[in-house]
């Protein structure tokens, strides 16, 4: 894995953390700081699964 | 009784009615249809209903059914492949009527609610519903008879 195809990456889940965060904030009812912390944290885990899957796919 | 809860009425009695009719009657291709047009019925009527009583819970019910119809739709549409291979559904005219209606549903309740959160979410719901029906639609009639079977 060479530099360029590590940022590519990067770039990947960071564009998939802000869609997901985005959803997040769109779906909940009350925004308050605890809803904003533990959104971020799930929209991280799930850009990190989403990116991750999506180069499985686009390999086979 | 106000306009929103009738036009749900209208929704549940004669579309779902219908939807409900086509599934339990006639060949395996039209039932396979019908069922996929009744979440895609069910869901705009839950929009409406959540405005006519001003329960915003209904709204994240809809959102469920939005995601979980077409991918019902999907698991059938897997499962009978064979079946629907020699007799595949065309139905593009209710699968579009459908869609529309849902279209115009959203768009009346989003402009009833209003810039905002909600209505984004509205939009995000409608956005889920027509093109997952269409993708199960297109799925029902073998339009990716390329993916393999595992």
């Amino acid at each position: 894995m060479n530099r360029r195809t590590t940022l590519l990456i990067a770039a990947e889940a960071l564009a998939w953390w802000c869609a997901l965060a985005a959803l997040w904030l769109v779906l909940i009812s009350t925004v308050d700081t605890l809803e904003l912390v533990v959104g971020a944290s799930a929209a991280g885990v799930a850009a990190l699964a989403a990116t991750a899957a999506r180069r499985v796919v686009s390999a086979r | 009784m106000n306009g929103w809860i009738l036009a749900a009425t209208v929704a549940l009695g004669a579309g779902v009615g219908t939807a409900l009719w086509g599934v339990a009657t006639g060949p395996l291709r039209r039932r396979v249809v019908a069922q996929n047009m009744s979440t895609a019925l069910v869901c705009p009527a839950l929009l409406l209903l959540s405005q006519g009583y001003t329960r915003p819970s209904y709204v994240d019910l809809a959102l469920v059914l939005a995601l979980l119809g077409p991918v019902g739709t999907l698991v059938f549409a897997r499962l009978l492949a064979d079946e629907l291979a020699d007799d595949p559904p065309r139905a593009w005219g209710v699968t579009w009527a459908v869609a529309g209606f849902g279209a115009v549903v959203v768009g009346v309740v989003s402009a009833a609610t209003g810039p905002s959160r909600a209505m984004v979410k509205l939009l995000v719901i409608g956005a889920l519903l027509i093109g997952g029906n269409v993708v199960a639609s297109r799925a029902l009639s073998g339009g990716f008879r390329g993916v393999g079977r595992g």
